[in-house]
C-alpha cells in the first residue's frame, strides 16, 4: 500500500541517475563551502588574516622563493632578538609544503599565480575536500544520503568556517581535512582488515603530524577506539592488522618530522597508542595459542601468562615514568584535564583568548540546530553499534569535553556533530519520505504483525548478522538514496507513517529548519568570522562602510622610515605581523617558546620609565609599538591585555612586579584619576595615553574602551619619544632615546631642554636607574 | 563581681602592655598559642614597632559569625597550620619571625588606621633593624595576594618562605580519609561484584545505559558546564537567571540549555523511532502533530534565549 504512485524505472537507470545526482550534489556542496568562505575577500581584499597566518605566509614565501632545502635549514635571526629562531626545527611544515607544492604545480602549468593568493585560498579549497572526506566517513556509518547531509553541514557550519575563511592561512586550514580522511581510512582499514588501508591511514596520519600539533587527537582516538573494541569483546584479526599497520608505519613516519622527533616513544601523550599496540599483540598471541592447545591447559596457561604480562608491563611503565624516561604530559595537554593548571603555572597559555572555556552561546552560534540533532544522532549510533559507530560515540564524548574546556577545540567537535546530526536528520527523512503506508489495523481489523514482524524487527536486540544482512540488502538495492532504499527494504512492514499530511508536516518542518540553518550560517560567517583583524571595518552614521587600516599604515611606516636592523619591541601578539609586514626584528612573537623573554617584555611594559630604560637599551630596542583603542573604541588593545603582561612578568619577577599594585585599592581596573600609582607610572600606560588629552582641546579626555574619563594632566615621557601615531591612534610607535651625550640621565636632560630647573635631588634617581 | 574581675584583668593587661612588650614576651605569646599571637591594638603596635628586629606575618580577619565572612574562616585554618609548622623550627630562627592574627572585634581602630575595608588580609612586615634585615627587594611590606595564590596552606608557606629567615617546613598533612574510604569501597564493591556478577554483567553490557550516559555527558558539555566549573560562576543571581554577555553564563543556564537540547533531540528521536511504530493511524497522526509542535515551540524558545545573549541576532520565530 503506498500513498503515492512512483513511476517505475529499470534498476540500472536508477543507479546511474543516483550516482550522477550524488556527484553533482558533492560538487555543489564543495562550491558552497568554498564560496561561503570568500566573504572576507569580497568585503575587504585578498589579505592574510590575524597573527599566526602572517608567519606561515612569510615561511611559505621563503619556501617558494628559495626552495625546500633552504626553508628546512632556515635560521631566522630577526625573531626573538637577540636569540633568533631555528624555524625549520620548530614548526609543523605541512601547511607551507602544501602551498609550495600547489604553487609549483600551478607554475609548471604556466599559471602565474601569486604565492599570496595560493595562501589566501588554501583554506577554502581544503574545506571542499573536507566536505568530501566527511561524506565518505558518514557513508560508512549510514548511507549516501546521510553522507551528503553531513557534507553540506560541515561545508557551511560556522564552527569550521571560523578557522578556514579565505585568508586564515593556519595549520587548522588543512588539518581538519586530514583528520577526517585519516579517520575514514582507519574505518575502512578496520572494516576490511586491510594492511594496505592501515598503511594509507598511517600516511595521512604522517601528513597530519607534519601539519598540526593537534595530531595528538588522532594519536589517542584510534588507540582508544581499539581499546574499547577489545573491552567489548570485539577483538578480531581485522582490528589487529589494521591497528598494527597504522601504528608501526604511522609512528615511524611521524618521527621524521623534526619538531616531533622522538616524542612518539618518549612522552605520555603517545603512550596510549604504544600500550594498545602491545596489548593487541598479547591478545592476538593468546588467541593463536587458544587455537593450538586443549582448553584446560589453555586456561591454566592463559591465567599465568596474563598475570605475568600485566605485572611486567605495569612495572616497566612505572619504572620509566619514575626515571623520567617517559616525559609527563606537557602543559598544554595537561591543562585540558586539570583545568586550573594553566592559569596557575603557565599564564602564557591561559592568556590566549581561544584557550578560554566555552559558554553555551558559542556552541549554538557555531552549530545552530546541529547541536541538538547531535544527541539524537548519538542515540541512533547506539542503535546500530557496529565498529564504526563505536568510533563515533567515543569521538563525540571526547570532542564535546574538549570543546567545553577550550573554545579553540570547537573545531574538532564540529565534524562529529555534523556526522551524527546528518545521521539523525537522514533517518527522519528516510522515515517520512517513504511512500509505503503500513496496513491499517483499524480498517482491516487484522494486524499483520504475526507474519512480517519476525522478519524486520526494529529494536536493537536483533543479532548482528541479520542486521548486516538487512543492511547489505538495502545497500545492494540502493537507488535514489532516500526514497527507494526503504521502499525495497521493508515493503509491507507493519511500521510506517499513515497519511500524506503527516509527511508534509514533518518534511516541511525539517526543510524549514534547514533553511534557518543556512540563514544562520551565512549571517554568522559574514558578520563574525570574516574579519581579517588586520583591517577593521566600522559603520558610519549613514550606514556606509568605513575601513580602518591603521595596522598596515603603521607597519609600512616602520618599513619605509626606519633602518632595516632597528629592533621593534611590542607585546608578543604583534610579533608575526611586524616581521611579516614591517620586516623588522622583534623581541618576542606568537611562537611563545621562551617565557622569560616574554616576561622581560612584560616587565619593561609594566615598570616605570627609569626601570624599563636599561632593559630596553640592553636589548637594543629602537622602537616600541603599542596598540591603543581608546580613541575609536577598539577593545582588543594593549591596555586591556596589560594585566596579562603584568601576570607573566610577575611569574618571573614576583618581588618586583605585583598584579595587585595595578588595581585600585577597591580592586578595580582603572585608568582614570583613581588609577594606582604603579599603573600611572607604567610605560604601557604612559605610551598609550601620551598626548591623548591634546585631542580633546581642553575638554576632559575620554577613553571609549574602558568608558573612563582621563585625568586632566596627561603622562610625560623622558626616556622615549613619540615617533608615529596612526590615523585612528590604534598603533602608536615610540623611539627609544639614546643615552645622553653629556652623561646626564635622560630625565634631567629632558628637563633641561624644557628649560626647567630640577631640584638637586636628581643624582639619586640616576643612581637608582643604574642600579636597576 | 565578674565584671569587676574583668575590668581588673583588662587594666592589668593594659598596664603590662604599656610597660613595654619585650621580644621574650612575644615569643612566649606565640608559643602559648601554637605559634599564632592573638593581637590587640597594643600588641599590634609592639609587634610592628618601627625599630623591630623581627619580621611578622599578620592576618587581619573577622571570624565572629556576625560578619558572615566566609573567606575568613576558609583561610584561618591554613594560616594556623603554617604558623604551627613554623613553631617547630629551631628557636634561633623561629624567634626572628612571628605569625599573628588580629580580629576586627579586637582592633577596629587598627583596621581603620590601615584603611582596610575587607578581610581577610595577610600583611607581611619585614624586620627593619638588627641582624635579620633582608636585602633590598625583600625588605618591602606587602600584602599576600589571595587572587593569585588562593587560600591554600601549601601556597602560603611557599610564598612566605621567600621572606622568612629560613623556609617554612610546612608539609601538607596526608589526607587518609579518601584513601581509606576508597580502599574500603573498592574491597566492598569487589566482594559485591563477585556475587552480583550475573546482574552486574547485564547492567554493564546494556547499551542503552551507556547511551544515556553518553548523551547526558554530551548535553552537559555542550551547554557550558565546563565554563561554569572553570570560571566558578554562581548558580544564579538574585535579580536575573541569565548572565548578560555572549561569553558568559550562570550555572542555571547549563540546566536550562541542556534540558532544551535534550527535549529537542528527544522529539526528533520520537519522530524517527517511536511514531512509525504506533499502529493506529489516528493516534499516530496526533503524535506526529504533537511532536512537531513541541519541536517548533522549543526551537523558538531556544532562539529567543539566544537572542538574550546575543542582542544583534536577526532571526526569530514565535517568541
Amino acid at each position: 500500500m503506498t500513498i503515492l504512485k512512483l513511476p517505475t524505472f529499470a534498476p540500472s537507470t536508477l543507479t546511474n541517475a543516483a550516482s550522477l545526482i550524488r556527484i553533482l550534489a558533492l560538487a555543489f556542496i564543495a562550491g558552497a563551502a568554498i564560496s561561503s568562505r570568500l566573504f572576507a575577500v569580497i568585503n575587504f581584499e585578498s589579505i592574510i588574516h590575524e597573527f599566526d597566518p602572517w608567519f606561515n605566509y612569510r615561511a611559505t614565501r621563503v619556501l617558494a622563493s628559495q626552495g625546500f632545502t633552504e626553508f628546512w635549514n632556515w635560521f631566522d635571526p630577526t625573531a626573538w632578538y637577540p636569540l633568533g629562531r631555528v624555524v625549520g626545527g620548530t614548526i609543523y611544515p605541512g601547511l607551507m609544503a602544501t602551498s609550495g607544492v600547489i604553487y609549483n604545480i600551478l607554475h609548471a602549468l604556466h599559471l602565474p599565480v601569486d604565492i599570496r593568493n595560493v595562501c589566501v585560498l588554501l583554506a577554502p579549497g581544503f574545506s571542499g575536500l573536507t566536505a568530501w572526506a566527511t561524506y565518505m566517513l558518514t557513508k560508512e556509518l549510514k548511507d549516501e544520503s546521510a553522507g551528503l547531509l553531513a557534507a553540506i553541514f560541515i561545508g557551511i557550519a560556522p564552527g569550521y568556517i571560523s578557522r578556514s575563511v579565505a585568508g586564515s592561512y593556519d595549520n587548522e586550514a588543512i588539518a581538519i581535512f586530514l583528520l577526517m580522511i585519516t579517520f575514514y581510512i582507519w574505518i575502512r582499514a578496520l572494516k576490511d582488515g586491510s594492511v594496505l588501508y592501515g598503511t594509507l591511514a598511517a600516511v595521512f596520519y604522517f601528513y597530519m603530524v607534519a601539519a598540526w600539533g593537534g595530531y595528538a587527537f588522532i594519536t589517542n582516538m584510534i588507540p582508544l577506539h581499539a581499546f574499547v573494541l577489545l573491552l567489548m569483546g570485539r577483538f578480531s584479526h581485522r582490528l589487529y592488522s589494521a591497528y598494527s599497520a597504522w601504528y608501526a608505519v604511522g609512528t615511524l613516519a611521524s618521527m621524521q618530522v623534526p619538531f616531533v622527533g622522538f616524542q612518539p616513544v618518549l612522552t605520555s601523550e603517545h603512550m596510549a597508542a604504544l600500550g594498545v599496540f602491545g596489548l593487541l599483540q598479547l591478545v592476538a598471541f593468546v588467541e593463536t595459542i587458544r587455537n593450538l592447545l586443549a582448553s584446560k591447559q589453555f586456561q591454566l596457561m592463559l591465567r599465568w601468562f596474563l598475570i605475568a604480562a600485566g605485572v611486567a608491563g605495569g612495572l616497566i611503565i612505572v619504572g620509566l615514568t619514575v626515571t623520567k624516561t617517559i616525559a609527563p604530559w606537557t602543559g598544554r595537554f595537561y591543562s585540558l584535564w586539570d583545568t586550573g593548571y594553566a592559569k596557575k603555572y603557565i599564564p602564557i597559555i591561559a592568556s590566549v583568548s581561544e584557550h578560554q572555556p566555552t559558554a553555551w552561546p558559542a556552541f549554538f552560534m557555531d552549530l545552530h540546530m546541529l547541536i541538538f540533532l547531535f544527541p539524537a544522532g548519538v542515540v541512533l549510533c547506539f542503535k546500530e553499534l557496529r565498529e564504526e559507530h563505536v568510533f563515533v560515540i567515543i569521538y563525540s564524548v571526547m570532542a564535546s569535553y574538549f570543546a567545553g574546556v577550550m573554545v579553540r577545540l570547537m573545531l574538532t567537535l564540529t565534524p562529529v556533530v555534523c556526522m551524527t546530526a546528518a545521521i539523525a536528520l537522514s533517518s527522519l527523512l528516510d522515515t517520512y519520505l517513504n511512500v509505503d503506508e503500513p496496513a491499517n489495523p483499524d480498517a482491516n481489523g487484522v494486524k499483520e504483525t504475526a507474519t512480517s514482524g519476525a522478519e524486520t524487527p526494529v529494536d536493537g536486540t536483533i543479532s548482528k548478522k541479520k542486521k548486516k544482512g538487512v543492511a547489505a540488502a538495502a545497500a545492494a538495492a540502493a537507488v535514489t538514496p532516500s526514497i527507494a532504499t526503504k521502499a525495497k527494504g521493508r515493503s509491507s512492514a507493519e511500521n510506517g507513517i499513515f497519511g500524506i499530511d503527516t509527511r508534509i508536516l514533518v518534511i516541511g518542518n525539517a526543510i524549514f529548519m534547514l533553511v534557518m540553518f543556512v540563514l544562520h550560517c551565512t549571517w554568522v560567517t559574514s558578520t563574525a568570522y570574516s574579519s581579517p583583524s588586520v583591517v577593521l571595518a566600522s559603520r558610519r552614521p549613514d550606514g556606509s562602510q568605513n575601513i580602518i587600516d591603521d595596522f598596515r599604515e603603521a607597519y609600512y611606516w616602520l618599513r619605509q622610515n626606519t633602518p632595516q636592523d632597528s629592533v621593534v619591541m611590542s607585546w608578543w601578539d604583534y610579533g608575526y605581523q611586524i616581521a611579516g609586514m614591517a620586516d623588522r626584528p622583534t623581541l618576542v612573537d606568537n611562537n611563545t617558546w621562551n617565557n622569560t623573554h616574554i616576561a622581560t617584555v612584560g616587565k619593561a611594559m609594566s615598570s616605570p620609565e627609569e626601570i624599563s630604560y636599561p632593559i630596553l637599551r640592553k636589548h637594543d630596542v629602537d622602537y616600541i609599538l603599542v596598540i591603543f583603542g581608546g580613541l575609536i573604541g577598539y577593545s582588543g588593545d594593549d591596555v586591556n591585555k596589560f594585566l596579562w603582561m603584568v601576570r607573566i612578568a610577575q611569574g618571573v619577577w614576583p618581588d618586583e612586579i605585583k598584579e595587585s599594585n595595578y588595581f585600585t585599592p577597591r580592586g578595580e581596573y582603572k585608568v582614570d584619576d583613581q588609577a594606582s600609582e604603579a599603573m600611572k607610572n607604567s610605560l604601557m600606560y604612559k605610551m598609550s595615553y601620551y598626548r591623548f588629552n591634546d585631542l580633546f582641546s581642553g575638554a576632559p579626555a575620554f577613553d571609549r574602551v574602558r568608558n573612563q574619563q582621563m585625568p586632566k594632566e596627561g603622562p610625560k615621557l623622558d626616556y622615549i619619544e613619540e615617533a608615529f601615531t596612526s590615523e585612528n591612534w590604534i598603533v602608536r610607535i615610540y623611539k627609544v632615546k639614546k643615552e645622553d651625550p653629556l652623561g646626564r640621565d635622560l630625565k634631567t636632560a629632558h628637563a633641561f631642554d624644557g628649560g626647567k630647573r630640577r631640584k638637586p635631588s636628581k643624582p639619586i634617581s640616576r643612581r637608582k636607574a643604574l642600579a636597576a | 563581681m565578674r565584671l569587676l574581675y574583668g575590668v581588673l584583668l583588662l587594666v592589668a593587661s593594659l598596664s603590662a602592655a604599656v610597660a613595654q612588650v619585650t621580644h621574650a614576651e612575644l615569643v612566649r605569646l606565640a608559643a602559648a598559642n601554637n605559634g599564632v599571637i592573638k593581637l590587640n591594638p597594643v600588641l599590634y603596635d609592639a609587634l610592628t614597632a618601627p625599630n623591630r628586629q623581627w619580621s611578622a606575618a599578620i592576618q587581619f580577619t573577622a571570624l565572629s559569625p556576625q560578619f558572615k565572612c566566609s573567606p575568613c574562616s576558609d583561610f584561618n585554618p591554613s594560616f594556623k597550620s603554617v604558623a604551627k609548622a613554623w613553631s617547630k623550627v629551631h628557636s634561633a630562627e623561629r624567634d626572628q619571625h612571628f605569625f599573628a592574627t588580629l580580629d576586627f572585634l579586637e582592633g577596629q581602630d587598627v583596621f581603620k588606621r590601615l584603611g582596610l575595608s575587607s578581610a581577610p588580609v595577610l600583611q607581611f612586615f619585614p624586620a627593619l633593624e638588627g641582624p635579620s634585615v633582608r636585602p633590598n627587594p625583600q625588605r618591602l611590606e606587602f600584602s599576600y595576594d589571595f587572587s593569585r595564590h588562593g587560600f591554600d596552606a601549601e601556597e602560603l608557606a611557599k610564598d612566605l618562605s621567600n621572606h622568612t629567615p629560613i623556609p617554612i617546613p610546612y608539609t601538607a598533612p596526608f589526607n587518609w580519609q579518601p584513601w581509606f574510604f576508597g580502599f574500603t569501597f573498592l574491597v566492598l564493591s569487589l566482594v559485591a561484584g563477585r556475587f552480583a556478577w550475573i546482574y552486574l554483567r547485564e547492567i554493564i553490557s546494556n547499551r542503552w545505559l551507556w547511551a544515556a550516559a553518553t548523551v547526558g555527558l554530551t548535553l552537559v558539555m555542550t551547554s557550558g558546564y565546563m565554563f561554569v566549573q572553570i570560571r566558578g560562576m554562581p548558580y544564579a543571581q538574585h535579580n536575573s537567571m541569565i548572565a548578560g554577555g555572549f561569553q558568559n553564563q550562570f550555572g542555571i543556564e547549563v540546566n536550562l540549555v541542556a534540558a532544551l537540547y535534550g527535549l529537542l533531540g528527544a522529539s526528533y528521536l520520537a519522530l524517527i523511532l517511536l511514531v512509525p511504530r504506533i499502529p493506529s493511524p489516528i493516534r499516530q497522526r496526533a503524535s506526529v502533530y504533537l511532536w512537531t509542535g513541541i519541536l517548533f515551540v522549543l526551537f523558538s524558545i531556544l532562539i529567543s534565549f539566544f537572542r538574550i545573549k546575543n542582542g544583534g541576532y536577526p532571526f526569530k520565530l514565535l517568541l
